[in-house]
């Protein structure tokens, strides 16, 4: 049995000298680029979050930022919770290309409340060598909140990523993570829709004591895998998975108000469920249009974050 | 390891056949019946509206075993056949923790618990007792496609087997609930059935090849179907 196969593996907050285990399907791209090689300066990003409470508010006591990562400071710009730090995760190249090696580390203490997005869409190039990575430890203390919602991924054509997110939540802590998927430019060209190679979304969670809450990997392999195929993405075109880790009760009514339906003459698809080991919620979107999909997820922001803190989401900005 | 064909092609008895046709059997009674898979929602939403629409979510569904559970069940069987009952309860434990829908959770439980008291009281070897007793002190989930390959590696059928008839049940389970969902007739499910079984060899030689982390999949809807069969307040199925 090798390593990779241990259930509830989880690396200790902060270590990032545990490398994760490169996955299966990305095997077969192992070539390395003509141009710079695979995970080497510049193209192997580091972010470092470490999120405190202290006194009223919470602040950004960690920061390590390693290019192609950027990260400034923490803004209390929240007017329901002024006590909740929000940080813009950067990316200063702009996209993330065929050898980049992204990871991401972000600690709540306890009672510490966060929110982090992004400033735009992660765009993910074309690649015709090797691949792109992005590791992701978010690890919550007990009565923590986070909120990580990060602008839509959009896939170019031949696109080949993977995302591995290990999740250690304390029970009493909770964490709204979101992902938007785009099928790609689909106005660009008709072949950018779902022209990605490959996108593996893998997340695992588990308690501080190891044992596991919940595993998903997600694998769009357009090429095996009908995406317009009845049950899949049929006629849809954007994603979105949106996992909510929180105690039973918050769960319990977050599960009553937020609402399901398929609706195929809209072009709008959603609905909860209940994650195992008393984990929280896992809500899905499908949607014809990006627009659909953020309204969605905005929506069940909305409720989660009232069902938890008691206070109200803010009203999206103009541009969003 | 052994290579695939010895794994695949020991000598089979009549009796063995036969074991393998009743415990494979839509007719054996562990509750599968009760359960449309997604199917009741598809149809009333009109996700599945024909027999094409039909045909296509059935294969989804068979995909998604391909890749997930399928993998569950070879392992599994690796495990019983070794008779390993902590790994085997490791496997059950991995597999029960990817069922992020609870209807499939339920659905997954439920049978599970049912084929291993039905192995349990027709075999009765002594590894499915032993399995029955981690199941019965809730040491274990005891999901379904464990409690298959436990009970077929007791009965020395192979693990090939043991994929064989949880793909064809997880074509069946749906192609039967179609009959009392929708208008469609017996010789068009029958052929569908026959249809979807011929890609049977291939997908078990990749999921023989496969290691339980490569276990994965895509069916956003089927998933969003199950969230609104949960919350259906009309159901002929169960949740």
């Amino acid at each position: 049995m090798g390593a990779t196969e241990r259930a509830g593996w989880l690396p200790a907050a902060g270590s990032s000298d545990i490398q994760v285990a490169v996955p299966s399907e990305l095997a077969l791209y192992s070539d390395e680029p003509p141009q710079m090689r695979s995970g080497t300066v510049g193209k192997s990003g580091y972010l470092r979050l470490g999120f405190e409470r202290r006194g009223d508010r919470t602040i950004l006591a960690d920061l390590y930022s390693r290019t192609p990562y950027l990260a400034q400071r923490a803004l209390h710009c929240d007017e329901a919770l002024p006590d909740m730090a929000w940080l813009f995760m950067i990316n200063t190249t702009g996209c993330v290309l065929q050898g980049d090696r992204l990871r991401l580390e972000v600690a709540l203490g306890a009672d510490a409340r966060a929110h982090l997005t992004t400033q735009s869409a992660t765009k993910i190039h074309a690649m015709d060598a090797n691949y792109a990575m992005q590791t992701q430890l978010l690890t919550l203390e007990e009565d923590s909140y986070l909120e990580f919602l990060p602008d839509p991924i959009i896939p170019h054509r031949r696109a080949r990523f993977a995302a591995d997110t290990r999740i250690m939540v304390a029970p009493s802590a909770s964490l709204l993570y979101s992902e938007i998927v785009q099928p790609g430019r689909k106005h660009h060209r008709a072949d950018e829709c779902f022209g990605a190679t490959l996108l593996s979304f893998a997340i695992h969670a588990a308690r501080p004591d190891r044992s596991t809450l919940f595993t998903e990997k997600l694998l769009m392999d357009p090429a095996r895998h009908s995406m317009r195929q009845a049950g899949v993405m049929d006629c849809f075109d954007v994603f979105a998975n949106v996992i909510l880790c929180t105690p039973s009760g918050n769960a319990d009514r977050i599960e009553a108000r937020v609402e399901a339906e398929v609706d195929l003459d809209r072009g709008n698809a959603y609905g909860a469920c209940r994650l195992p080991n008393g984990a929280g919620l896992v809500y899905k979107v499908l949607g014809r249009e990006t627009s659909q999909v953020k309204a969605r997820v905005r929506e069940f922001w909305r409720i989660a974050r009232e069902e938890i803190t008691g206070r109200a989401a803010p009203v999206p900005y103009l541009w969003q | 390891m052994k290579s695939i064909d010895e794994r695949t092609a020991p000598a089979v008895s009549a009796e063995q056949v036969a074991h393998m046709l009743q415990f494979g059997d839509s007719m054996f009674p562990i509750g599968v019946f009760a359960f449309s898979c997604g199917l009741e929602s598809a149809v009333q939403k009109g996700v599945v509206r024909d027999s094409l629409t039909l045909l296509a979510f059935t294969r989804t569904a068979i995909e998604q075993a391909n890749r997930g559970d399928g993998i569950g069940v070879l392992r599994a069987h690796r495990a019983a056949l070794a008779m390993d009952i902590d790994e085997i309860v490791r496997i059950d434990h991995l597999l029960f923790a990817r069922k992020l829908s609870s209807e499939t959770r339920t659905m997954s439980v439920r049978t599970g618990k049912r084929l291993t008291e039905m192995g349990a009281a027709v075999i009765g070897s002594p590894l499915v007792l032993a399995w029955r007793d981690r199941v019965d002190a809730g040491s274990t989930p005891g999901c379904h496609p464990v409690a298959l390959a436990v009970n077929f590696a007791a009965q020395a059928l192979t693990e090939r087997d043991a994929f064989v008839v949880h793909q064809y049940g997880v074509a069946a389970a749906i192609l039967s609930a179609a009959l009392r969902l929708m208008r469609i007739g017996h010789v068009d499910t029958q052929r569908m059935l026959y249809a979807l079984n011929a890609d049977l060899d291939a997908a078990y030689r990749t999921a023989a090849m496969a290691r339980l982390p490569d276990m994965a999949g895509f069916a956003p809807l089927m998933e969003i179907l199950a969230a609104v069969h949960v919350k259906a307040h009309v159901r002929l199925f169960m949740n």
